[in-house]
């Protein structure tokens, strides 16, 4: 993205009262490829944005964060590392370390040499968790990495990081069996967090007390995916709903541009998207279904594998390993909260229980 | 439920609706795929409505028509006795007495000739006026066109007053309506192209021919199908605006979804509502008006999107 | 460090710190990226860091004479945004 399609993205979003004038603060999300390769240039659009806030009395300036999303191998470097001290009150850094060495390995490995990024990944968590001690890192799971998740989690909390959010991917990439094995991780799970108390200072978003519930048609009627409630932007200044709209995103359908830096949104193709329901879009089986609570969908993906050009149908790849996360699930609390109550520490727990949120994008 | 096949006769077969017929050489439909999509129709208890080009049809094609109980859509040029809907090209000549007419024409051309629709009114049993660029629809037109249907209002008023029963799509047909009376295209209705394929609408076909849904040989196939019912409309499903076209073609065109309608076609059609609700009021102020009727209710906004996302 | 927990304020209460927290960083960041040269804005902020920092002590000072919050020498005050819940930190003897 060239500076100048940046400046006129900021200029946009910040005097198109029609969308972004209601909203109380803005996040200035950075993802790649890999951010990092080009921090000079996100602190360049940062600066630009702290300037034009003030300048113009923006409700903005007062409430503003800026993410970014990064594999964590330059982390450490000196263009970075001023980045981050410049902006540290502002900022959240989220270095996406996949599980152990093996698992990280599988899904992250250098373009030339094939070889896996874990070990020099690893280098940087300290720092990254000394910049940003609460962090949480988020991981993703395939059929691939099932035998790695208990393993993987316990790592991840043993490097310090005390909030794994973690999540299935909504593709269909699910092999017969996938399911069983997938509940025998998180069973393995739930004991080892039971059994060596992490459950006191770390959280694990597979483990939700409110997945796993039939949902009310009207009342629990609210789409899940965030998408068209922001606004991604790529390097050509184009305006997707969600950057999974994007070309370089897709798989098989055409990619959905509700507008541009220079004519700003189109307003008639943000619609389907700020109008899209839980019930309008789920088949008859999710809307009966009585685990329901806690099934997340992509917009991007159920869009890209849709019988038609349309994000009103909503992909169900998922539906296995979801009812097989509630068994878990159930599991993981019933033992838990019965543990608990034993040792007369329930109370103590939930006054005192570690945060999860579930991040699902 | 499928109720309606509309066939196109011809690839030039006239236009009744918002799409304009793209194609300008004459390609009918064969005798056989003609013969097969009567016997389709036949067979799915739908009702066939025959659309028209601009020129006879070789005599073995009535004969083929006439097999079915059907309703003929015809251009000025082709009318005939037995023809149902007349599409009128333009404002100079008058549709015949007691015709179902349907004029197409810009919001500019409307304004310009809107005192030629009050005195058609008087002579034809029904006006159906399709607005062909309700895409481009803004404020400023809106206004005028709120003021347009004013004027029109009370012109229809007093053909009223002096006995006549005039129907206009824009004005009378939401005040007559219990409920929504869309277009139903890809629902109640679907279409036959000259090649022996199913399209949503004929919009769908001229746009892009690959885009059908099914062919005479493999049957009617469409994807998604529930989209194109009302109860899958998040936006539609609030609205009172009964007599809205609903046009899924222009949704597809300016939102992507088949299902939810642009701000330009809620506006056109809400500020069609108000006029018509104005003109119930105004009736009613002079005498008993379809007393079965509940008064359209008054309103703060002219798209029910901003009333969703209130 | 120790942590104690003094007293609670109301959400109203708790926007008003919290907006003059971000704005106090906000302004500290920008003075990092704003030189003398762009006069007009570089006064601006020097006046605005002035004014946040002493509404930013006035709300302390009022809060706490107005819920008599404990203190001690050495320490300070700190607020959990999400809860409302203001904290005495000490340092560790």
């Amino acid at each position: 993205m060239s500076f100048l399609t940046a400046k006129k993205a900021i200029d946009y979003i910040l005097t198109s009262s029609l969308f972004f004038g209601r909203q109380k603060a803005v996040i200035l999300d950075f993802i790649g490829g890999e951010p990092l390769l080009e921090v000079e240039l996100i602190d360049k659009i940062c600066d630009y944005f702290k300037l034009q806030t003030y300048k113009k009395g923006h409700k903005w300036f007062n409430a503003y964060r800026i993410n970014l999303t990064t594999n964590g191998l330059n982390y450490h470097t000196r263009k970075v590392r001023k980045f981050i001290e410049k902006n540290i009150t502002h900022l959240s850094i989220t270095i996406t370390i996949d599980g152990n060495e093996i698992k990280h390995d599988l899904n992250r490995v250098y373009k030339n040499s094939g070889k896996g990024s874990y070990k020099n990944v690893l280098k940087n968590i300290p720092l990254w968790l000394q910049d940003f001690k609460d962090i949480g890192t988020k991981v993703t799971i395939s059929s691939a990495d099932i035998p790695y998740i208990k393993e993987s989690v316990l790592h991840l909390y043993s490097l310090g990081i005390h909030e794994v959010n973690i999540n299935v991917v909504f593709e269909d990439v699910w092999q017969p069996g996938d399911d069983k094995r997938f509940e025998d991780q998180l069973m393995q799970l739930a004991d080892a967090i039971i059994d060596g108390e992490y459950y006191k200072d770390f959280a694990c978003s597979f483990f939700s007390e409110q997945i796993g519930k039939p949902l009310d048609p009207e009342l629990e009627n609210q789409n899940w995916c965030g998408a068209g409630k922001m606004l991604s932007v790529d390097a050509a200044g184009n305006f997707y709903p969600c950057t999974r709209f994007a070309a370089y995103s897709l798989r098989e359908k055409r990619p959905i541009i509700i507008g541009n830096v220079h004519d700003g949104i189109d307003k008639n193709k943000l619609r389907p998207f700020l109008t899209l329901d839980r019930t309008t879009q789920s088949p008859a089986k999710c809307l009966e279904c009585e685990v329901a609570s806690g099934c997340a969908w992509c917009q991007g993906e159920n869009y890209d594998a849709a019988d038609t050009p349309t994000i009103y149908q909503r992909a169900t790849a998922i539906c296995l390993m979801h009812k097989a996360r509630v068994r878990a699930n159930n599991y993981y609390w019933n033992r838990l909260f019965r543990k608990l109550e034993l040792e007369g520490e329930r109370e103590h727990w939930e006054d005192n229980k570690p945060q999860s949120n579930e991040i699902i994008c | 439920m499928l109720q309606y096949m509309i066939i196109l006769l011809d690839d030039t077969s006239t236009s009744f609706c918002h799409y304009e017929t793209t194609k300008t050489e004459r390609n009918l439909i064969s005798l056989d795929n003609l013969r097969k999509a009567i016997r389709l129709a036949m067979i799915e208890n739908v009702t066939a409505q025959m659309v028209y080009p601009a020129y006879e049809l070789p005599q073995e094609y009535y004969e083929v028509i006439n097999t079915i109980d059907h309703s003929d859509i015809a251009p000025l040029e082709q009318k005939n006795e037995n023809s149902d809907v007349i599409v009128l090209k333009d404002w100079q000549y008058n549709p015949p007495k007691g015709c179902v007419a349907v004029v197409r024409a810009t919001l500019a051309a409307l304004l310009e000739h809107g005192e030629v629709v009050n005195e058609w009114l008087k002579t034809v049993a029904r006006l159906n006026v399709v607005i062909t660029d309700v895409d481009t629809f803004t404020d400023d037109d809106q206004k005028q066109y709120a003021d347009f249907l004013q004027k029109l209002g009370k012109g229809v008023e007093q053909l009223f007053m002096n006995g006549l029963s005039p129907q206009l799509n824009l004005l009378t047909d939401r005040m007559m309506l219990t409920s929504m009376n869309n277009c139903g295209a890809g629902d109640t209705c679907i279409t036959l192209a000259p090649n022996g394929k199913f399209y949503i609408c004929p919009a769908f076909y001229y746009e892009n021919p690959d885009d059908n849904v099914g062919d005479l040989e493999q049957g009617i196939n469409i994807p998604n199908k529930q989209l194109y019912k009302l109860g899958y409309a998040p936006i539609c499903r609030e609205c009172d605006s009964w007599h809205c076209k609903r046009c899924v073609w222009l949704n597809r065109k300016l939102t992507l979804e088949v299902n939810t309608p642009s701000h330009e076609q809620c506006v056109m059609a809400h500020t069609e509502r108000n006029a018509s609700r104005q003109l119930m009021v105004s009736i009613r102020e002079k005498g008993i008006f379809l007393p079965d009727k509940e008064l359209i209710p008054e309103i703060d906004y002219l798209d029910p999107f901003n009333k969703i996302k209130k | 460090m120790a942590k104690k927990l003094v007293g609670q304020v109301t959400p109203a209460e708790r926007d008003e710190i919290q907006r003059l927290f971000e704005r106090r960083n906000g302004l500290n960041e920008l003075a990092k990226i704003l030189t003398a040269d762009n006069q007009e804005l570089y006064e601006r902020l020097v006046n605005d860091m002035g004014e946040t920092g002493t509404k930013f002590q006035q709300w302390w000072d009022t809060m706490s004479q107005q819920y008599g919050w404990e203190s001690v020498p050495d320490g300070s005050w700190e607020i959990d945004f999400n809860s409302c819940e203001i904290y005495l930190v000490t340092p560790e003897p």
